[in-house]
């Protein structure tokens, strides 16, 4: 089931490739835009310049598109509203990556991965970057790089406002504890708490109704997108600490040192000249506060 | 029945008509689809009476004969047998057919059961009559029927005129109150017609009521007590044999007959 | 490769999950699809007409739709199923069951209907003309498709795998989170003890269906 949307998503992306690749090869006009706006010297149109060739980046700013895996069913991160255009943290820095690449919103193919196919989807080249809620830990590394991280979540625990017994991870022992078939928060739970009874499902949003009737006791996963569902419903609440740290990281081909060093820049910039702040308020900052952007980690 | 001596030829008719009726059909109507297949059909058919229903092709005399143990439904008028309207489907329509035995033209022995198994099968399910017991009364009614050296292959292994005498055989387990016959000897080589009548006729001289559609002429002339002529869906004519055969009152017997005489 | 060896137990755990499931749904879908088609072939019009809808219903939905409402829909009636196994097996049993229903009914109609009528005329009910007589005969046709549709059943568990049970779909979603470098190899391991399953069935059906010929 999961391998076959895994798929059907892969041939998805790869038309999309094929198609965004005919618009750029034929985008003559917009090339030509480029060169006479050289003398007004905008900061992206200097960058398109500054690429050096060969580079991933020369390669993308030259097709004038890029897709990007994103989640399409997380709140506040990647969420796919019903004209099917994601919206959330995730998207906007996705944006800024690409804005800087000199591609606008047109040039975007968005595609939906979910935690079991991300690094599938980076090592066969059906995405160029991945930023869905992607914690950077040392076995992924061994797959695929990571830039940022742009954002430093946790996981924490989500029940009903009614709730009385759970306060913390370690009252999940005995209770069913609803989390995503094969993503990292339900590793941790299997390592670090064993005796909560795992309930996975296909996505969060699947908890929730279970939440509510009483077959589940809790939901766990990063705070951010319990909060997420916890804003959307008077009803759940957040609770504890996090009690991991998941640092999200920009995916991307493993060993491409340029391409991750440049994203790495471009975060930095973004955090200097507030653009980060600004897409933190519009989507995640609506619920939760506005952190201190996190140091890019140049391993 | 080869050990048997041929049937003598009957007088036309028979002399010993019964007077008690046993099955007993009034204003059944029938339709398939537009076709209106039986008309207002009446018919009593006494116990221990012959009766040899004959026709064209379409006259409505199988469709009769299955009506008679439910097998077709019928759409208005009662059928009674012994005295018991027909039941609607279910355990007493089971019990019902039990009752009444029915020879189809096809055979349709069990084909996954030996001989044996076909003649047991109904008094052990329908009747709860022991295995052994079951056994040793169909044996005998193998022997009867001539085929007791039969009993233990699969009915393809056996000759269609072998298989008609053992489907005889296995009606005749259920001590049926009154055996039908669907056109009984139609599928068989001719060479094999004769072994099923002599079998018929020895089950008519010991008394059982028959009502068989046939048009076995020999058959009616040396067994019926009565022919009844169906043609269009109606009961045309009902006459002794003999008279039916010389000296038909309607038309249609008339056309009928010389149609099947000349052929 | 050496994903897999290293992660044979987790496999293990799966598998016998995934064994389970098909097993005990196969047994449950087996019994309630030919009670299904001895309704869907019944001289009752009713009854009839509930087969054929269930059939028709079940058969053209697909499986994951099944699982959704029960998991998701059925509570807003007031049906609580305990997540999980259980749940997986009702869905999975009363989905097959569908398919199970078809394939018995054109087996039954692939024996003649002069046994039918001969049965019932030496006096047997519906049910023992179905099972003494119809059924016997029908078996030899039934049971390729019905091993077809039991290894249809094998792969189909997966799908509990994103509705609460952690068979062999989600031990292989684990085990790729746990190796990211290695997820194709997991995939096919998956795979593989999957057809640990489907293809001894297929080489057990081909023995079956070539037994009853024989007897035939």
């Amino acid at each position: 089931m999961r391998t076959r949307s895994a798929g059907l998503i892969a041939l998805i992306s790869a038309s999309a490739l094929a198609l965004a690749g005919c618009g750029g090869g034929g985008d003559e006009p917009g090339g030509n835009q480029t060169d006479t706006g050289g003398a007004t010297d905008s900061s992206e149109e200097s960058a398109v310049e500054e690429f050096p060739a060969g580079s991933t980046m020369a390669e993308l700013a030259q097709a004038g598109s890029i897709t990007i895996g994103t989640k399409f069913d997380q709140p506040l991160f990647g969420l796919v509203g019903p004209d099917g255009v994601p919206q959330g943290f995730d998207v906007e820095v996705a944006k800024i990556i690409a804005e800087n690449l000199g591609i606008d919103e047109d040039g975007i193919e968005w595609v939906e991965t979910i935690s079991a196919n991300r690094e599938t989807f980076i090592t066969n080249g059906d995405v160029d970057i991945v930023v869905a809620t992607y914690t950077i830990n040392d076995k992924r590394k061994e797959v695929i790089s990571f830039a940022g991280p742009y954002y430093l979540a946790g996981q924490s625990i989500l029940t009903l406002k009614s709730n009385t017994e759970i306060e913390g991870p370690d009252d999940l022992a005995g209770k069913k504890v609803c989390t995503v078939s094969g993503s990292t928060p339900e590793a941790n739970l299997l390592a670090n708490y064993p005796e909560a009874q795992v309930v996975p499902f296909g996505t969060y949003s699947e908890c929730i109704e279970p939440l509510r009737n009483g077959q589940v006791d809790a939901v766990s996963t990063d705070n951010v997108i319990l909060a997420g569902f916890a804003a959307d419903n008077d009803d759940l609440e957040v609770r504890g600490d996090p009690f991991t740290e998941e640092p999200y990281g920009i995916g991307l081909a493993k060993d491409d040192t340029d391409f991750r060093n440049w994203i790495n820049d471009v975060l930095e910039a973004s955090y200097e000249d507030g653009t980060w702040t600004e897409a933190w308020e519009a989507t995640a900052g609506t619920v939760l506060p506005t952190p201190e952007p996190p140091a890019v980690d140049r391993y | 029945m080869a050990h048997q001596s041929p049937a003598p030829a009957m007088p036309a008719g028979r002399a010993d008509v019964p007077t008690d009726p046993l099955v007993v059909l009034e204003g059944v109507n029938k339709h398939f689809g537009a076709l209106h297949v039986l008309k207002d059909i009446g018919l009593t058919v006494h116990r221990g009476e012959v009766v040899v229903v004959i026709g064209p092709s379409g006259s409505g005399k199988s469709t009769l004969c299955r009506a008679i143990n439910r097998l077709e439904t019928i759409d208005s008028g009662t059928i009674a047998i012994d005295g018991q309207p027909l039941p609607e489907e279910g355990k007493a329509l089971a019990q019902l057919r039990a009752d009444v035995g029915m020879v189809f033209q096809s055979f349709n022995l069990f084909a996954h059961k030996t001989v044996l198994q076909n003649v047991t099968l109904g008094p052990v399910k329908a009747r709860g009559v022991k295995k052994a017991e079951a056994e040793a009364n169909a044996m005998k009614l193998l022997e009867r029927v001539g085929v007791a050296n039969q009993a233990h292959k699969l009915p393809a292994q056996l000759s269609g005129g072998q298989q008609q005498r053992v489907a005889i055989a296995r009606a005749l387990a259920m001590q049926p109150k009154v055996m039908l016959f669907d056109e009984p000897t139609s599928a068989l080589d001719p060479e094999m017609i004769n072994e099923v009548l002599d079998v018929m006729i020895s089950l008519a001289r010991e008394g059982m009521t028959m009502i068989v559609v046939t048009h076995e002429m020999g058959f009616a002339r040396k067994a019926a007590h009565r022919v009844v002529f169906m043609d269009g869906g109606q009961v045309v004519e009902e006459a002794e044999p003999e008279t039916f055969f010389t000296t038909p009152r309607s038309d249609r017997a008339k056309d009928f007959l010389s149609k099947i005489l000349t052929h | 490769m050496d994903a897999i060896i290293e992660n044979l137990p987790a496999y293990w755990t799966g598998f016998r999950t995934t064994l389970q499931l098909t097993l005990v749904s196969g047994a449950i879908a087996l019994a309630w699809g030919l009670v299904l088609a001895a309704l869907r072939v019944s001289p009752l019009a009713p009854l009839r007409a509930f087969a054929a809808a269930y059939v028709e219903l079940l058969r053209n939905t697909p499986l994951t739709l099944v699982f959704f409402f029960l998991v998701f829909v059925a509570p807003q009636f007031g049906v609580l199923p305990p997540l999980g196994f259980w749940t997986a097996v009702v869905a999975l049993a009363a989905y097959t069951s569908a398919f199970v229903a078809e394939a018995v009914r054109s087996g039954i109609n692939s024996v003649g209907i002069g046994q039918a009528e001969a049965a019932r005329a030496i006096g047997l009910t519906f049910g023992q003309t179905l099972s003494v007589v119809i059924l016997p005969q029908a078996v030899r046709t039934v049971i390729p498709p019905l091993i077809n549709v039991f290894i249809a059943l094998a792969k189909n568990t997966s799908v509990a795998a994103g509705f609460a049970t952690v068979e062999l779909m989600a031990s292989g979603r684990r085990l790729a989170t746990a190796n990211p470098g290695d997820v194709i190899w997991i995939l096919v391991g998956v795979a593989f003890f999957y057809l640990l399953i489907t293809i001894p069935s297929g080489i057990v059906a081909g023995l079956v269906e070539r037994k009853v010929a024989f007897v035939r």
